[in-house]
């Protein structure tokens, strides 16, 4: 019996070798995992529950909590696209420099956020390369919108890729082969063969791209200036709202983004159970 | 004429998959293609498909050319080897699929979808995920999506060939059951003889990119064209020998047809159930091949499967069932009811069948380069072709700006000189001299290259021979006769096994060349000093007794030497030999091709021609 669970991978209990290493992951998952949650519920709600509602319903706490939000939906958006048609280019095609393209794509992991924004100031500042894009489309980039939504969109830029690569490389060539005999054109066949078949990894990449998008911190920081109410994004509010010893605003704050950061890990983990199925 | 193949050709790289292919198949028939894996049938299946498209040639479909038509256009079904069914759809919205993209209406659909779940054997499944199918019937809705949209032609390429042995039989029956009902042209590619057997109307059996021969099952299997379709469909027995004299001659009428020469030669093949055992010597005019002893038995249900030793006629040889190395006598297949006991293991051997085949005609390619050195190697080319019945193709590398006109007329005045200029095929592609040869060897199949060794100013420093040969040597796949010296008949061949690998590869085409030009072989095995020669032994005795058996004189020679190289050069200019043959190291090992190789360092001193014999793919 025993050998056949162990072939089977089950766990198997026996002597000390159960107890020890569980002890450990649950002790230190709830030191730096459990505990620092339950901290930050308690500082939000430490002065009342009326003073959480009216910090997180302040103007700038809302305008804030809306920009991010905006930032995340972007550019998980954004993502979404350019990483589908990466991932297809890395799998689907053979090139010069494709092995150079598959390495850059892990480079938003590698390098710090803070130095991806100052890269960005550096290339649309006063003093940038590119800075006649801005002037020629008339829009400003460096400490606006579409300045921290680039910034977001670099960071963030490696998740559909790495997610949906594996699955589009397993589904192979056959059903879309199989599609064109049928008589469906190349745009059919991505959506109504592709697509549906890697719709679990692509959505499962995206839902970790808003999550890091909701998170983002030093790139946003150096590439929006941080004005309240303008440019100022949820873990800006926070940073602000704890330098001015304005600590109910900065709980409820980090509170709400906690949530909807475990909202999203739900989701995730749903998503992964889909995809473990369907493979 | 439901689809026509007219001279189709298909490269990838430099290997050609597809070799003028040319097919035409009727409507409403079930044609198989049958060939080992490699030999190019799912290309073609491909190609009529639309899936990928020919470098030549042209692909009519029910009278429009279709050649380079995108798949969508060409109006057919296709069953893919994994089933490549839609995994997120169910089995009905599977088959309907192809209508929908056709815009037919939904009652019509969900109609043909009913009609085609009965067809395949599917009814009451249609709302079920493919995941919870078996791959039977899975494969089963793959058939049922492919004829949804009522295909004049429909392609299945093995599609049987991931299922267990019982389902696979039920799958055949339900697709020559539709097939019928439908009349729909069909082509099912296969490797596996059974199931062209049970489908086809037709077989179409390939080698290497080509059709070795097509007909009807029973016709393919009683009277087969090519050596290669006798033994590829069915197995049997193949031996070789003069068409006038000896074995065949003495004991069997040898049609009129394979007796054009003196000398020529002929192939006798008969099938295993064809071989009859007798106590007593047969008195009912079947020819007696000799008395032979029963070494194996196996019981095989209906019948019993024997092989049979049989001594050796004089002058013929075996080459089917492909000889041990080392064995002398025959060893011959047969098959026998179960129920008739085997009383003794003497008995008589006869046959009750049997066929001629011509012999393949071999095929030399002689290169010829501005390089190359006088025209030893052309005469070279011209006795050998003579002597062995060979067709010959003379290969010329031609600069840009060159005319084609112009290199032809000057290399046919080379040839010309050496009485040459008769049937042989001019070849005149474009490129580097290297690069040239080692396409066309790859592209088509030769017996043997010819070239001469380069002129000594064009050396390559280190190696004392030039790049393009190490280059030649690297990746011929096809044994290279390298010409040095002046020219003279070969009567006298001296085996190097110590080059290299003691080969089995380099003592076969030894065989072949000395049989073939009646030289005499000494074999040469080099060995350096207090050594445990054992192995060498035993494979120079192998060798000399697989040579005796194909009545070629030969002698054996085991020599002491620290230095190969010299041993063998010492060797070849004593005993004057004509004829070097030494072990290569075949494709894609060129790591193996270091300047102190042993075949490289006689290649370079060496003033006689050397026969260098690749080695086996691993």
């Amino acid at each position: 019996m025993r050998i056949a669970d162990r072939e089977l991978g089950r766990p198997h209990f026996s002597g000390r070798g159960f107890k020890l290493p569980v002890v450990i992951v649950l002790t230190y998952t709830a030191l730096l995992v459990v505990a620092p949650l339950l901290a930050i519920s308690w500082g939000a709600f430490s002065s009342g529950v009326s003073a959480t509602l009216r910090e997180i319903t302040s103007p700038d706490a809302l305008h804030a909590l809306k920009l991010t939000l905006l930032l995340a939906i972007s550019a998980s958006g954004l993502n979404a696209v350019l990483g589908l048609v990466t991932a297809w280019v890395l799998v689907r095609h053979r090139f010069r420099g494709r092995a150079l393209l598959n390495a850059l794509v892990d480079l938003p992991f590698a390098i710090s956020p803070v130095i991806a924004g100052l890269m960005l100031i550096l290339l649309f500042g006063r003093e940038g390369w590119l800075r006649f894009l801005p002037d020629a489309l008339g829009i400003q980039i460096v400490f606006a919108l579409p300045g921290m939504l680039l910034a977001t969109v670099f960071v963030s830029l490696p998740f559909v890729v790495r997610e949906v690569m594996p699955v589009l490389s397993h589904l192979g060539t056959e059903q879309e082969e199989a599609a064109h005999t049928l008589g469906a054109t190349g745009w059919q066949t991505f959506r109504k063969v592709t697509l549906p078949a890697i719709r679990w990894g692509l959505l499962y990449g995206i839902s970790l791209t808003f999550a890091r998008a909701l998170g983002e911190f030093g790139a946003v920081l150096v590439v929006s200036g941080g004005v309240s109410g303008m440019t100022e994004t949820a873990t800006l509010f926070i940073f602000r709202s704890m330098d001015d010893r304005n600590y109910a605003a900065a709980y409820s704050m980090a509170l709400v983004l906690a949530v909807v950061s475990f909202g999203t890990l739900i989701l995730i983990e749903l998503l992964k159970k889909r995809t473990g199925q369907r493979r | 004429m439901s689809i026509v193949l007219d001279e189709v050709s298909k490269r990838f790289g430099n290997h050609l998959v597809v070799d003028r292919f040319a097919l035409e198949v009727f409507d409403g028939e079930l044609l198989v293609l049958l060939g080992a894996s490699g030999s190019g049938k799912s290309t073609i299946l491909r190609m009529i498909a639309g899936l990928t498209y020919p470098d030549e040639g042209r692909i009519v479909i029910h009278g429009t050319d279709m050649t380079y038509a995108p798949v969508q256009q060409r109006g057919i079904g296709f069953v893919f080897q994994n089933y490549s069914i839609f995994s997120h759809m169910t089995v009905a919205q599977n088959i309907e699929f192809g209508l929908k993209i056709r815009g037919v209406a939904r009652p019509s659909r969900i109609r043909r979808v009913e009609e085609l779940l009965e067809l395949t054997g599917l009814a009451g499944l249609g709302n079920r995920m493919p995941r919870q199918l078996s791959g039977g019937q899975q494969q089963r809705v793959a058939l049922a999506r492919a004829l949804a949209h009522e295909p004049k032609v429909l392609l299945l390429d093995e599609p049987f060939g991931a299922l267990d042995v019982k389902i696979r039989g039920h799958l055949r029956r339900t697709l020559r059951e539709v097939q019928k009902r439908l009349n729909v042209t069909t082509i099912l590619v296969t490797h596996d003889q059974e199931e062209a057997f049970e489908l086809g109307d037709r077989i179409g059996v390939l080698e290497r990119g080509r059709l070795q021969g097509i007909g009807h099952p029973e016709d393919l299997y009683r009277c087969p064209r090519s050596d290669y379709v006798a033994t590829f469909l069915g197995g049997g027995n193949l031996l070789s020998g003069p068409a006038t004299s000896g074995l065949f001659g003495a004991i069997l009428p040898v049609p009129e047809e394979y007796r054009s020469a003196e000398g020529q030669r002929v192939q006798l093949f008969f099938r295993p159930e064809h071989l009859c055992l007798d106590k007593e010597r047969p008195h009912n005019g079947r020819p007696v091949l000799g008395r032979g002893e029963i070494i194996e038995q196996v019981f095989a249900g209906s019948i019993r499967r024997v092989r049979v030793r049989v001594p050796r006629l004089p002058g013929c040889r075996q080459v089917a069932p492909q000889p041990k190395f080392g064995q002398e006598d025959w060893i011959l297949e047969g098959e026998l009811p179960s129920d008739l006991p085997l009383e003794s293991q003497q008995y008589w051997v006869s046959l009750s069948q049997w066929s001629f085949l011509a012999p393949p005609r071999p095929h030399l390619l002689v290169f010829d380069n501005a390089a190359s050195d006088g025209n030893e190697h052309l005469k070279m080319a011209g006795w050998l072709g003579a002597k062995i019945d060979g067709s010959l193709t003379v290969l010329r590398n031609r600069k840009e700006h060159e005319s084609d006109q112009k290199v032809r007329r000057e290399v046919q005045e080379r040839l010309a000189e050496v009485d040459l200029d008769g049937a042989v095929s001019v070849l005149l592609p474009q490129g580097r001299s290297g690069n040239v040869l080692v396409r066309e060897q790859a592209a088509n199949t030769y017996n043997l290259l010819l070239l001469s060794k380069p002129k000594p100013e064009v050396r390559f420093s280190h190696l004392g021979i030039t790049k393009t040969l190490t280059n030649i040597l690297e990746k011929a796949e096809v044994p290279l006769l390298i010409m040095s010296g002046k020219f003279r008949p070969i009567r006298r061949i001296l085996v190097c096994t110590a080059g290299g690998e003691p080969g089995k590869h380099d003592i076969r085409l030894a065989a072949w060349v000395a049989r073939r030009i009646g030289a005499a072989v000494t074999l040469l095995h080099v060995f350096a000093p207090q050594t445990d020669n054992t192995v060498g032994r035993r494979h120079v005795a192998n060798a000399s007794s697989t040579l005796a058996s194909l009545d070629i004189q030969v002698e054996s020679k085991l020599l002491e030497s620290p230095n190969t190289v010299d041993a063998i050069l010492g060797e070849a200019s004593d005993g004057d030999f004509d004829l070097l043959i030494m072990g290569g190291h075949g494709p894609y090992s060129s790591s193996f091709f270091r300047p102190e190789d042993v075949t490289l360092q006689v290649l370079k001193r060496v003033n006689r021609p050397v026969l260098v014999v690749p080695q086996e793919e691993v």
